[in-house]
């Protein structure tokens, strides 16, 4: 071959089974973290919520109720420069917005609670403060159900021994919208100061993420699980029947031999798998192979790996720009708005775009879908960065890049 | 707060998930190579791949826009030409890797060419046995090009040329303008009657209008009645009454040695079948006879599915069946069209109707 793969070319698309309806660079603060939810208003409109990346924007509100013609109705900004959004979720008209300090001990650093009844209007109804003097704050929160916040954050009591090991697994009860309240937590036994247990062995420094909390799932499924991310730690899946006092399940550690961060534990119930993503944060290929797993759940005790999903050809997008590797998958969300499928996994692979997966065989997942958006203007790193996507229930797909590219929206034909 | 929560949808679209692959086949000196050279050109084919035998074929001289490598080329109508390698397993598995690195174009469909001699039900069981190109590929079709000035002599001496036509879904015949008006009204009748189930068009110097080749089998499973009845015409087999399995069969031909064993026919049933009972007829049927069951296509019905359920094979493999949603279609029974080489259609009746009664 004379001529390096398209792949390679990050100006160029590349599509399988999806079809772009509508790109929004929203407004030029197109750089979205991993918070997006769906709100469907009183009147009808369909409401896509989007927590930035970084400062200075909060989040975006977009009325994508035409998917071909997505309007921007509200975008906030962040009281100061040295926060993150990052994460949000919508039940209803309760919004839950995450808040993480760039530094240990500054605020805001937790969650705030919004009224979005008027989506052109949020109203802060509430906080719930998590920072101290070695918090950060919250890194990501699941609010589906309406009453718990289960997070990733920190804590004013809790002194990690190292500092990498702050935010941790919590619970907050959020039936009071005004006045949220712990419920519950757990970390790595080993990681707080004080454990009687010896603190969990580092990955070698060039991968040494941390012990840490990052997605917190709990789904009506299994009310009484919680199913995490623990970055270094693997992925993690506590007894949460009684909130005050969660308790291991499993943990499923595989960090060395591979290089950490597990990020999203997501559960197929009827199909008795997980599905486990990894989170890729080193640029061209540092941290290869950042994947997508596939466990055999059926003794949860015991989760084994079984498949991983095929990854994009590393030849041909490592060089392409920036991060290339596995990061969120659509989460299922019980909610009215969100798809639910046991049988495809939809995630994003930063500059390898957005891809679907279909387990019916769970041996042998198959890519059945993909799009990768060619550079989006002034890119900083050469390529687009998927960072996060959502699927609605008319399975229209919406993607945001990390950086400047803004919201995708994409038509699935599978 | 208890909203309503969507119940956990069901999988991927069998069909619309998968990139379709049309079989162009005929016998040498058929003009496939003249109809594939028109079609690369055509506006329409922007986003196809063609796999042929050999470039030197199609000649493509002008038409580079890209530097083509030995095996692919990039047309001035954004087409890809790839020519065949050691065999289309393997040239298929290579499209598509190159396609996922962004090394070819973003194709939407692909046509295959084959040798003039080919027997084109390999490739069809290739496109159900080899596991990866089941997973990503289905098949659209199989055209055949039958030439109008030797395609009767063919269909006289060489078997090849009638199975080529027996397993179509679409006809082509080719070099009308050279032949005479009687000679091309007999040699569409002759293939009407081998094959009644499949759409007869002419192409003139390759001059074809290409929805006549891109849209055959159904896209997706939401397919509504035009889209089935493009592929398995409801009109052949609507000479209905009522009552009971009922059987249609086409008149043997009083064509050459070969076509007069060549027999088609279509049974319609109004009952829904189990599909124990529909596994076991088409698997004694394949058991028994596969290599004189050219080629079987049906809608059929089946208890516990809310949708028909679209079946098909040649010979002794038959592909997955695909089930189709509810919505889409209004015919309430089944029919299934089975085109034979020297089965008796009463004795495939009998078959039925024996499962049908030991399995109820």
């Amino acid at each position: 071959m004379a001529t390096p793969p398209a792949a390679a070319r990050p100006d160029r698309a590349l599509s399988l089974n999806m079809r772009l309806l509508a790109h929004h660079p929203l407004d030029g603060f197109g750089g979205i973290g991993e918070g997006m939810a769906m709100q469907q208003a009183r009147d009808g409109r369909r409401i896509l919520w989007l927590a930035h990346e970084s400062a200075p924007k909060n989040f975006t509100a977009v009325d994508v109720s035409d998917p071909r013609a997505p309007r921007v109705i509200a975008q906030t900004d962040l009281p100061h420069a040295k926060v993150r959004s990052n994460s949000l979720d919508v039940v209803g008209d309760l919004m839950v917005v995450a808040y993480q300090a760039q530094a240990r001990g500054l605020t805001p650093a937790g969650f705030d609670v919004f009224d979005v009844a008027d989506p052109e209007s949020p109203r802060r109804v509430g906080h719930f403060d998590a920072s101290g003097p070695w918090s950060r704050g919250v890194h990501a929160l699941w609010f589906v159900d309406g009453e718990y916040v289960h997070l990733a954050g920190g804590a004013a009591d809790f002194q990690p021994r190292n500092p990498k090991d702050d935010q941790f697994y919590r619970i907050v009860d959020l039936r009071d919208p005004s006045r949220p309240v712990e419920a519950g937590r757990w970390w790595l036994p080993g990681t707080r100061e004080g454990d009687t247990e010896d603190p969990p062995p580092r990955l070698p420094a060039k991968h040494d993420a941390g012990f840490r909390a990052h997605n917190t799932n709990v789904f009506p499924e299994r009310p009484d699980r919680a199913y995490v991310g623990y970055i270094d730690g693997g992925a993690v899946v506590l007894d949460i029947a009684d909130k005050a006092h969660p308790r291991l399940v499993a943990n499923w550690r595989y960090s060395p031999p591979f290089n950490g961060f597990t990020h999203t534990v997501l559960p197929l119930f009827e199909r008795e798998l997980l599905v486990v993503s990894d989170e890729c944060i080193q640029d061209a290929g540092g941290d290869w192979p950042k994947l997508v797993w596939v466990l055999d759940n059926r003794l949860e005790t015991n989760p084994v790996p079984i498949a991983t999903l095929p990854a994009p050809p590393r030849e041909a997008f490592v060089r392409r720009g920036g991060r290339f590797g596995a990061h969120n998958l659509h989460e299922n969300l019980p909610v009215p708005t969100s798809w639910r499928s046991e049988s495809i996994v939809v995630g994003t692979f930063f500059n390898a775009g957005v891809r679907a997966y279909d387990l019916a065989n769970p041996y042998q997942p198959q890519e059945i879908a993909y799009y990768v958006p060619s550079a989006p203007p002034l890119a900083p790193t050469g390529a687009v960065q998927l960072n996060d996507v959502y699927v609605d229930d008319r399975r229209i797909v919406y993607t945001v890049d990390r950086h400047v590219g803004g919201l995708y929206v994409l038509e699935m034909t599978i | 707060m208890s909203e309503a929560v969507p119940a956990v949808q069901a999988a991927r679209d069998p069909l619309a998930s998968r990139i379709p692959i049309t079989v162009i086949t005929g016998f040498l000196g058929s003009g496939k190579t003249t109809l594939l050279g028109k079609l690369l050109r055509h506006p329409g084919m922007d986003r196809a791949a063609v796999v042929i035998n050999e470039f030197g074929d199609v000649p493509l001289d002008h038409e580079l826009v890209a530097s083509s490598t030995e095996r692919t080329a990039l047309l001035a109508s954004g087409c890809l030409c790839c020519t065949l390698r050691t065999d289309l397993q393997e040239t298929l598995r290579d499209l598509y890797a190159r396609r996922r690195a962004g090394e070819v174009i973003d194709f939407d469909r692909i046509f295959v060419e084959t040798t003039g001699l080919a027997d084109p039900v390999p490739v069809l069981h290739s496109l159900q046995t080899d596991g990866f190109l089941a997973a990503h590929f289905r098949l659209n079709g199989v055209v055949t090009l039958v030439d109008a000035v030797n395609g009767s002599g063919q269909l006289d001496r060489e078997p090849e040329a009638v199975k080529q036509a027996a397993v179509a879904d679409r006809l082509v015949v080719t070099k009308t303008d050279i032949a005479g008006a009687d000679d091309v009204a007999a040699l569409r009748e002759r293939l009407a009657r081998l094959n009644p189930y499949a759409r007869i068009a002419t192409a003139v110097a390759g001059e074809l209008d290409p929805r006549f080749l891109a849209d055959i089998a159904p896209a997706s499973a939401a397919a509504g009645d035009d889209e089935l009845d493009r592929w398995l015409p409801r009109a052949a087999a609507a000479l209905a009454q009522s009552g009971g399995p009922r059987l249609f069969e086409r008149p043997i031909s009083a064509g050459g040695p070969h076509d007069a064993r060549v027999r088609s026919f279509c049974l319609r049933f109004d009952e829904p079948f189990t599909w124990d009972a529909l596994h076991t007829v088409l698997e004694t049927l394949a058991a028994l006879r596969g290599p004189d069951l050219l080629r079987m296509k049906g809608i059929v019905r089946v208890v516990g599915e809310p949708g028909p359920v679209v079946v098909q094979g040649a010979q002794h493999v038959f592909h997955e069946p695909v089930r189709l949603a509810a919505t889409g279609t209004s015919e309430p029974g089944s029919r299934i069209v089975f085109i034979v080489r020297g089965i008796a259609p009463d004795a495939v009746r009998a078959l039925f109707a024996a499962v049908a009664g030991l399995a109820s």
